[in-house]
């Protein structure tokens, strides 16, 4: 890459994004107001492929403590000594060239507090995808990371004086290992599988949040993840901890350009909801179709705590994500709101596990997946209440829409009950659009297409109100626009 | 790799069904068909070189495979003289104790007239050559047991060969009892059923321990059901408590055709039972019932496909089991739509009673649509009797324990309700209650 | 000639207290009838006397004949003369009506004793064309698929086989038509007399046309606050309940 700064390569067919670039009110959400890059040259490098030096190099350029060296290390053995786990999932992780990726990509470690301070090229990429602006609107605090570091972050005064921290994950266990250390790859331990092993021998990036007991955050915090770089994979590590009785909402937001080789995205979410608390974690994937999206995200909740998830799966050429809670004090509850959209090229393989560890814990999934074109869709689930406990339920619907006679869908949960106290339940349908609908609706004068997007909208209508206004009103703009396109 | 290695290898592979065992039994099947013998030697060799399941393999999730073991078992166990069995369906119109016929085979008269035919797989490989060939084990291992269908295949003696000609409609069923006697007993009990266009029946498969002593079951039984038949098949099965047993059942349902199967489990340590339905021409219906009583530390692994291969095709799914005990159950299903397989309408429902603290229910159901107008539902689940039912039947003055009892038991007749015929589902009924009171 | 008792009933789901001293004396012979406002206890008082365990009795008593029932499991409360016209009757799957009642009368039987069963049929079938249920009914599992009228007759349906001491009959009327309405109230009136004492649960006047009550009760906030006869159903039809409310309110400001 050796054009200047101030040059753009738009990827078509974003004309219209780059005539119109405020377009779009919520970062994240809009397919082709991603599509664009500005060429950049990074300071920090760790060249192309996976090696101990590889790891060596990033834990140098973040001055790290010699225990997450050690992590690292210790994560790459397991990384390498695990197969693939293709005797399940797709066939299609086997495309991934873990020789071709670069690990690394930074302009340095510290992100900046203020917008003015961030270098010009990475702002505009910021502004154009609408962060500052929304920032000023209605958000509590803000990270920006673009490629492999935090390039702006900030949380508001107000937040910071109640002591909340919300810093990278860089700094957090440089700043705060008194509060990180403790949970840090304790919810997902390196080993759970392949990519969370990846992802702890060369994680870079991700946001660590302490909410202090009893503190409610009202606004939602975000995070903003951006791809720019080809050939690159980004393994943001995000823990958040909600202490006794503190409440906090999380958002995070991904685009990245469309390349025509693949890219990989694997992060490790961690969420510890202590006694009474209560964390919202909202994640709008819309990456690229050429990304490979594999993440691992988990919490604890301990007693009469609340975590909940929803998952909204737009973008990626394969994302395979299941959020789980771990049910561990009693009256905990865990929910999983999943919203998945394959269009043609795309597998959303996601889903959710619940596992129950104490009496009176509750779980809820509800998972909608919608199968477009060539599109396919897969719900796995998990629900585990192993014995002794009492008073556990668990209840679980999935429903599927499939639009062309080429999508596909598939379910499969898998359920384990033990003793006579507990109850669980999963129902699961498949349908299809109602013809006589959309032909009411096209003889009222509707395209299509347009009635095509109002069922679709319709469908997953009741989960999407759970969203933020500003993501819901969204959700609904980039159905209508992935509908258009899909039928005719 | 060392040369010992390799034979302690293999030997666990095949426990006592070694290629010596193997070659004693071919040689005492000196008058069956070439073809027969030459499938028997292919499925031999699939059988030695196919891996024990392990825990690993998605098709055995959550089954105790490390207690599943070949070793120990009496390959060609002895027929006990004079041993008399009698089934709670009524005399058997073909019995078979450690796989060989111990009566002649009675049938009525009025279906003998009728070209109706119910021999021995044997007989039949002399007289309905062409039919035992194109249907036994003619259907895909597609659930994960292909080396004990081998197994099968190829120590599979003798068994029920079962054929209604086309229109023949038979008003009484055909009932078949499979035994086992001895210690340590091996027995590949099969059952093949024939049902020829707009052909209507009723088949029992009643499987049965002699004794109280540890058997290792490895049956299989085919269905094919042509052109508008009707066929009704039971599987009631009750082997001792100490032994193993695996069930492979292959139903291909053909044009308008409609098969209705129930499967009662109620015998075995370790019992898989694995059902493949396929729906492979327009107006094909399969139902599929299954009822499990679980007790002590048995487990019962349940694995079902549901295959439609063509439009407008109907599968309906329903498997019961009532827990007790440190019991274990798994339920693992699946309903697969090919994409032209349009207007399929598949239901897949699996409901788990739970009567004890230490019992263990797993539930795998699964979807894999890839036609986009279809109506598939399928649910599971798994809970304590009702606690508001069990207080309406309180408020009626019946006392605790007469009330769960009295659940327990429509948990079992909701299923039981679907059979046509009232003689036998009180024979079903009376085959749980036993289990239930023992 | 017996009498059930409710005295000073408080009754708590949870943490929250639903009847709030309810108190009212039905000797056999006598129809009372309690209507209110939804939400104001009459379900939670009748699930209550019959001993469901949601709902917890905190103070107060229920007694038949001077007996109380508190302690007593509900099905020991059924066979001691209770019977629970439920609003909303559990569906039972796989247990058939014919099965389900004969266990139920002979659970009230001496130890050894068994029921004649052609004369359980015989009465069972009598009380079935009274009540205009199809006799195949017999097989189908318990309101099973039943539409709300076929539930309602079910419920009144065991009444008649049961033979209660006292029936409470929750909501009895909802949900249905003029028709319906007819049969079961024809069913009800002909089983008054003597040795039955019935409390019905309404929100509506309707019902009351067709089983004429002795006496009327105004529930409201978890208590009777009006008594009456017959005519004081007229009159809160004609009022409504907000006449009722505002008494109320009155009688506290005082």
């Amino acid at each position: 890459m050796k054009t200047s700064n101030d040059s753009e390569t738009v990827i078509a067919p974003a004309e219209e994004a780059a005539a119109n670039p405020t377009i779009n009110p919520v970062s994240g959400i809009d397919q082709s107001s991603g599509n664009f890059r500005y060429d950049m040259e990074y300071a920090f490098d760790a060249g192309t492929g996976l090696s101990e030096n590889t790891v060596r190099y990033i834990s140098g350029v973040k001055k790290e403590a010699p225990w997450i060296l050690e992590f690292r290390l210790k994560a790459l053995k397991t990384f390498l000594s695990k197969p693939m786990p293709t005797h399940w999932a797709t066939k299609d992780l086997e495309n991934i060239n873990f020789d071709k990726i670069r690990y690394y990509l930074s302009q340095g470690q510290k992100p900046k507090r203020t917008w003015d301070e961030v270098p010009d090229d990475i702002k505009k990429t910021f502004e154009r995808l609408g962060i500052p602006e929304q920032e000023r609107k209605f958000l509590a605090g803000v990270e920006a990371q673009f490629d492999s570091e935090a390039a702006y972050s900030n949380i508001k005064d107000l937040v910071s004086k109640q002591g909340v921290i919300f810093v990278n994950s860089t700094e957090g266990l440089r700043e705060h290992p008194e509060i990180f250390k403790k949970f840090f790859g304790k919810v997902i331990p390196t080993g759970d599988n392949k990519f969370s092993a990846l992802n702890s021998a060369v994680f870079s990036g991700g946001s660590f949040i302490y909410v202090p007991p009893g503190v409610k955050v009202a606004q939602p915090l975000q995070a903003y993840f951006r791809i720019n770089a080809e050939n690159f994979g980004q393994f943001e590590r995000t823990l958040i901890i909600a202490d006794e009785g503190a409440e906090v909402t999380y958002m995070e937001g991904c685009t990245a350009p469309k390349f025509s080789t693949s890219t990989l995205h694997s992060a490790v979410v961690e969420l510890v909801a202590l006694k009474g608390a209560k964390i919202q974690y909202i994640t709008v994937q819309n990456w690229s179709a050429n990304v490979f999206n594999l993440v691992t995200k988990r919490g604890i909740a301990h007693e009469m705590a609340h975590i909940k998830w929803i998952d909204c799966n737009i973008g990626s050429r394969l994302t395979m994500k299941y959020p789980g809670v771990v049910l561990k004090g009693r009256k905990a509850r865990g929910e999983v709101i999943s919203i998945a959209l394959a269009n043609d090229g795309q597998h959303q393989d996601t889903g959710a596990k619940m596992i129950h560890a104490a009496d009176e814990t509750t779980s809820n999934i509800v998972a909608k997946s919608i199968s477009v074109g060539q599109g396919r869709s897969t719900y796995r689930g998990l629900v585990h209440i192993p014995k002794h406990l009492k008073g556990c339920k668990n209840n679980t619907e999935c429903d599927a829409l499939l639009i062309n006679t080429n999508s596909r869908t598939d379910t499969y949960p898998a359920i384990t009950v033990r003793g006579d106290r507990n109850s669980v339940q999963h129902e699961a349908s498949v349908s299809k659009v109602n013809e006589e609908m959309i032909f009411y609706m096209q003889q009222r004068g509707l395209t299509e297409g347009q009635a095509m997007s109002l069922a679709v909208n319709g469908f997953i209508n009741d989960l999407a109100r759970q969203f933020p206004m500003e993501y819901s009103v969204e959700l609904k703009r980039l159905i209508d626009l992935e509908m258009e396109g899909s039928v005719g | 790799m060392s040369a010992p290695t390799l034979t302690s290898a293999t030997d666990s592979f095949v426990g006592s069904f070694t290629a010596e065992a193997f070659a004693r039994h071919l040689a005492a099947l000196s008058s069956s068909p070439a073809w027969w013998l030459e499938r028997r030697r292919a499925a031999y060799e699939t059988f030695a070189s196919l891996p024990l399941p392990r825990r690993t393999d998605e098709s055995w999730r959550f089954s105790n495979v490390a207690a599943l073991t070949l070793e120990g078992f009496q390959v060609e166990p002895a027929v006990p003289a004079g041993l008399f069995l009698a089934s709670p369906f009524g005399p058997a119109h073909l019995a078979f104790v450690n796989n060989q016929l111990v009566a002649p085979p009675s049938l009525p008269r009025e279906a003998i007239e009728r070209g109706v035919v119910v021999t021995t797989l044997a007989e039949a490989a002399l007289t309905h050559p062409d039919l035992l060939r194109g249907h036994f084990m003619a259907q895909p291992q597609k659930l994960g047991s292909a080396k004990y269908a081998a197994l099968h295949s190829a120590f599979v003696s003798d068994g029920a060969f079962i054929y209604i000609p086309r229109g023949v409609e038979l008003a009484t069923p055909i009932l078949v009892t499979h035994a086992a006697a001895g210690p340590d007993a091996a027995v590949f009990p099969h059952t093949l059923v024939i049902a020829e266009e707009n052909a209507k029946a009723t088949v029992v498969d009643f499987f049965v321990s002699a004794d109280a002593s540890t058997h290792f079951a490895c049956g299989a039984n085919d269905l094919y059901a042509g052109h508008g038949a009707q066929l009704t098949y039971i599987a009631a099965q009750n082997w001792s408590g100490t032994s193993r047993s695996f069930q492979f059942n292959s139903t291909v349902v053909r044009r308008d055709a409609r098969v209705q199967s129930l499967n009662l489990h109620l015998g075995g340590r370790q019992a898989r039972h694995e059902s493949l339905s396929q729906l492979q021409a327009p107006g094909a219906f399969s139902e599929m019932l299954a009822l499990t009583v679980a007790d002590g530390t048995q487990e019962f692994d349940q694995r079902t496909l549901q295959i439609h291969q063509a439009p407008n095709t109907k599968s309906d799914l329903l498997y019961k089991n009532a827990l007790r005990d440190q019991a274990r159950t798994i339920f693992s299903g699946l309903i697969v739509v090919d994409p032209d397989a349009q207007k399929t309408d598949a239901y897949q429902s699996n409901r788990n009673l739970m009567l004890s603290e230490e019992a263990e229910a797993s539930s795998l159901p699964g979807l894999e649509i890839q036609a986009n107008d279809v109506r598939c539902t399928h649910g599971a689940t798994s809970s304590r009797i009702d606690p508001e039912q069990e207080f309406y039947l309180l408020s009626r003055g019946i006392g605790k324990t007469a009330a769960d009892e009295m659940l327990t038991f429509g948990f079992f007749e909701e299923v039981l309700n679907r059979l046509a015929s009232d003689p036998l589902h009180d024979v079903l009924r009376g085959l749980i209650q036993t289990q239930f009171k023992k | 000639m017996s009498s059930l008792e409710i005295k000073n009933l408080h009754v708590a789901i949870g943490e929250k207290e639903i009847v709030k001293g309810f108190t009212l004396t039905i000797n056999s012979g006598e129809v009372h009838a309690v209507m209110g406002p939804n939400g104001t206890g009459k379900s939670t008082l009748s699930k209550a006397i019959a001993g469901h365990p949601d709902y917890t009795i905190t103070s107060g008593d229920v007694l038949i004949d001077g007996q109380s029932i508190l302690e007593q499991e509900p099905d020991e409360r059924a066979r001691a003369g209770i019977f629970l016209a439920f609003q909303y009757p559990s569906e039972i799957p796989g247990v058939s009506i014919a099965n389900f009642l004969r266990g139920a009368l002979q659970a009230r039987m001496a130890e050894g004793e068994e029921l004649d069963a052609s004369a359980y049929y015989k009465r069972l079938y009598q009380k079935m064309d009274l009540l205009k249920i199809d006799r195949k009914f017999t097989s189908r599992s318990v309101n099973d698929g039943f539409s709300g009228g076929e539930k309602k007759r079910c419920e009144i349906l065991q009444m008649a086989m049961l033979e209660p001491k006292f029936a409470l009959m929750d909501e009895t009327d909802s949900g249905l038509d003029i028709d319906a309405l007819r049969i079961v109230a024809d069913g009800v009136n002909a089983m008054r007399g003597p040795t039955l004492g019935v409390l019905l649960i309404t929100h509506y006047q309707r019902l009351l046309d067709y089983i004429v009550p002795d006496h009327v009760h105004v529930m409201y906030d978890g208590r009777i606050v009006k008594s009456g006869d017959k005519s004081l159903a007229l009159e809160l039809e004609a009022k409504g309940y907000d006449w009722v409310k505002k008494e109320f309110a009155e009688a506290n400001a005082r």
